[in-house]
């Protein structure tokens, strides 16, 4: 890295670039909660199915984030595997109301996690448990006592109840992913010096 | 919730859901499942049968939860989801058959009930009745002359004169007095239910109903003015039937009935097309692309063509509960699930079973579809009225293994077999030649061999050279254990008594040995009283003299007193003095 490089780094005039890939089942609000953290002036008004995937890029304080917002319906899964490799973080998003399909959801985190490409990296995961303002909905503890998430021993996850379409707790969760990509970033700088 | 122990299904299914006390008692044509609110989730429509008596209720599931029940007057018969209209959003109707009725709900409220037509009565009937109405005869003659009707005509007796004639005499009065006002009517129930496409085979097209009836009818509704736009006449009551094609075009219905034959009826004819002759009555009526799978009670599933004519069959391991089709059409699956009576329920794709799911309890109602937004979901209720739903992994496969027993697949793989030598050839040909000599020649070489042997042994037994004395009066064993280095060998003989009960007396033992060569301590010595089943030890010490280290076999017997032969013989090869080579 070079002086110069190294300057701007610390002056914040070049942020660093992140790639994260949002996943989740259809219908548990990936897209939205995407387009919740976009700046306001770009936000979509209506959300649709996706269909294979959409990237979005938006900045944080210190980050400059591209997120690979992945459909999830269950034909479209398949394809989530291929961004493994690029990818530094991970926003899973369930939906907390469909007490259903939290074993559906259970599986392909559980795929997801013994993914040759995810297994031994120790990159964050984030969960919403979103559609928490719906009546049914199961608190952030319930999801994650479904999700078994207390065995993932070997990465740093975080889990926050959250309302897509009002944007309550995604921030909260975003700055988790920040301070995460931060640390592993310094961890790694160490390591280089 | 709790989730269930799913063995030998492979790990194809998640258990969802499982409420063991859900209280659902229905079976499989009760059940359907349908997006009722247009939101693109489906939901689970039951008509549960309540206690068979009372209780009856229409209940719609999504999720997990319960969302609506409402009463249903009788028991229903066949319960579908279909589309009457054209109007947006789509929302599909449930139609609940019970009794003569048939029960149509739109957005789960009641919207309009259809009766069938009813019946042509007896015109003596009517005149008994009439006669009753107008006070000239009491119900003593009515009996009688509704007696001697029933046993003439070939109109049966309305159910209310049925009914009357199950009375006692004290309650008849009281019953004509109730009715004798109210004309007479004959009607038949309803026994199955099933949609037909009207006019286009598109998912959300508009669907006929399609209801069979006691009276060995089928009548195809209109959707919108239920209308009967066409009846069938069946030679059996039906009770179980699959509809396919559009009523327009083609179609055709599969009727298993009460005879227990299958029935195929075909648009142009009001009779019967095709007719198979099962067996034994049929348990369960699937239809898989063109072919019928069909479940008998003497636990077989059968394949036939849409023909009739019969594919395959296969033995079951339990009695047949419930069956329905499995079709998964983003995968191109199509495979038939059946529910036995020992708790599993098999699922096959032809005649091959794929797949074994095991319930905690029988498996009454199967169904399979599109339940919440997930495509491969199985729901199934049980006799104890739980509600389990297992929803098919994104990555399940099926592999398509033949379970019919046959050679297993390594037997097709061809060996490497080197190529026919000229020795060969020869050796074959010979053999081929001089078989019948080849194998007397071995045949008499097997025998000499067999007698050599039987003569040596004979010859040991008659001899007493074995360690086991072979005589009635004196069963004994004996084994011999040498230890030491040399050239001082300690003896010891375990001498056993294997009689069942009597002691044997007056034994000894003595040796016989080459006398250069050993010298030992106790050449002849007495045995105690055996005792049975205790081993006896008796030792003695033995010396080798000769220090060129050479080594011999010294000979045991044991002897009754008085007698020259031997009862055992015991050969003790005795190891080669180590100590007398040291020095």
């Amino acid at each position: 890295m070079g002086l110069l490089d190294k300057l701007s780094g610390w002056l914040g005039l070049k942020k660093k670039e992140v790639n994260i890939l949002c996943l989740g089942l259809d219908n548990s609000g990936k897209t939205t909660i995407i387009n919740q953290l976009k700046p306001s002036n770009t936000q979509a008004q209506e959300i649709v199915p996706t269909i294979g995937f959409n990237i979005e890029k938006f900045k944080s304080s210190s980050l400059s984030f591209t997120v690979f917002d992945m459909s999830g319906q269950s034909r479209y899964r398949s394809l989530w595997e291929h961004y493994y490799k690029e990818s530094h973080a991970i926003i899973f998003v369930i939906d907390s109301s469909d007490k259903l399909r939290m074993v559906v959801a259970k599986e392909e985190l559980d795929t997801l996690l013994n993914h040759e490409d995810i297994q031994d990296r120790k990159m964050p995961v984030l969960f919403f448990a979103n559609k928490m303002d719906l009546r049914d909905a199961l608190s952030s503890v319930k999801v994650s006592q479904k999700l078994c998430l207390e065995n993932i021993k070997d990465k740093p996850w975080h889990i926050c109840a959250s309302n897509a379409i009002k944007g309550e707790g995604l921030q909260e969760g975003l700055d988790w992913l920040q301070d995460q990509i931060a640390q592993s970033y310094q961890n790694n700088e160490q390591v280089k010096a | 919730m709790s989730s269930v122990e799913s063995s030998g299904d492979g790990g194809r299914w998640l258990d969802a859901h499982y409420d063991p006390v859900a209280g659902l008692y229905t079976f499989s044509s009760c059940v359907d499942l349908a997006d009722l609110s247009g939101d693109g989730e489906s939901r689970l429509v039951v008509g549960d049968l309540g206690t068979g008596s009372s209780g009856m209720k229409l209940k719609v599931y999504r999720g997990t939860a319960l969302m609506s029940e409402s009463v249903l007057l009788d028991l229903p018969a066949g319960l579908v989801a279909f589309f009457m209209d054209l109007h947006e959003p789509r929302i599909p109707a449930v139609a609940v058959a019970s009794g003569p009725c048939i029960y149509v709900y739109k957005n789960l409220r009641p919207y309009f009930k259809f009766t069938l037509p009813s019946l042509e009565i007896n015109p003596l009937e009517q005149d008994v009745w009439q006669q009753v109405r107008e006070g000239q005869i009491d119900p003593l003659t009515l009996k009688e002359m509704l007696e001697s009707i029933r046993k003439k005509d070939d109109v049966p007796l309305s159910i209310r004169s049925l009914r009357f004639l199950s009375l006692d005499v004290n309650d008849m009065d009281e019953f004509v007095q109730l009715h004798r006002q109210q004309p007479i009517r004959r009607q038949t129930v309803i026994t199955c239910i099933g949609t037909l496409k009207k006019s286009t085979a598109d998912e959300d097209g508009v669907s006929c109903l399609v209801i069979g009836t006691e009276n060995s009818n089928v009548f195809i509704l209109d959707p919108e003015a239920f209308t009967i736009l066409s009846k069938m006449s069946l030679p059996a009551v039906p009770t179980m039937m699959d509809v396919t094609g559009q009523f327009d075009v083609e179609f055709r219905i599969t009727v298993a009935c009460r005879d227990g034959h299958i029935y195929i009826l075909r648009r142009e004819s009001d009779k019967p097309k095709y007719c198979v002759e099962l067996s034994s009555h049929p348990a369960g009526l699937v239809r898989i692309g063109k072919n019928v799978v069909v479940g008998c009670t003497d636990e077989s599933l059968q394949g036939f063509t849409q023909k009739g004519k019969k594919l395959w069959k296969i033995i079951l391991p339990a009695p047949i509960t419930t069956m329905a089709a499995m079709d998964l059409p983003t995968r191109g699956f199509q495979g038939v699930l059946v529910g036995l009576a020992n708790c599993e329920v098999h699922l096959y794709r032809d005649k091959n079973l794929l797949s074994t799911i095991k319930a905690p309890d029988t498996v009454t109602s199967i169904c399979f579809g599109r339940y919440g937004r997930e495509d491969g979901t199985l729901i199934m209720t049980t006799k104890g009225g739980g509600l389990m739903v297992k929803i098919l992994k994104r990555t399940a496969a099926f592999d398509d293994r033949d379970s019919a027993p046959g050679p297993p697949l390594a037997q097709s793989v061809r060996l490497n077999i080197p190529k026919k030598t000229k020795l060969y050839v020869d050796q074959t040909l010979r053999e081929r030649e001089n078989g019948l000599a080849m194998h007397r020649t071995f045949q008499m070489d097997l025998s000499r061999t067999r007698l050599a042997a039987a003569r040596a042994y004979v010859k040991a037994l008659e001899s007493s050279l074995t360690p086991v004395s072979s005589s009635l009066s004196e069963p004994l064993k004996m084994n011999a254990v040498v230890q030491g280095l040399g050239p001082s060998f300690k003896l010891t003989l375990n001498v056993q008594n294997t009689a069942a009960c009597r002691p044997i007396m007056n034994l000894a033992i003595s040796f016989l040995y080459d006398e250069n060569l050993y010298k030992v301590r106790n050449p002849y010595m007495r045995i105690p009283l055996l005792v049975p089943g205790l081993i006896y030890p008796i030792e003695t010490f033995v010396e080798n003299t000769n220090d060129k280290g050479v080594s011999d076999v010294i000979k045991v017997f044991v002897l009754h007193e008085g007698k020259s032969s031997p009862l055992l013989t015991a050969h003790i090869n005795m190891p080669v003095s180590e100590g007398s080579t040291l020095n």
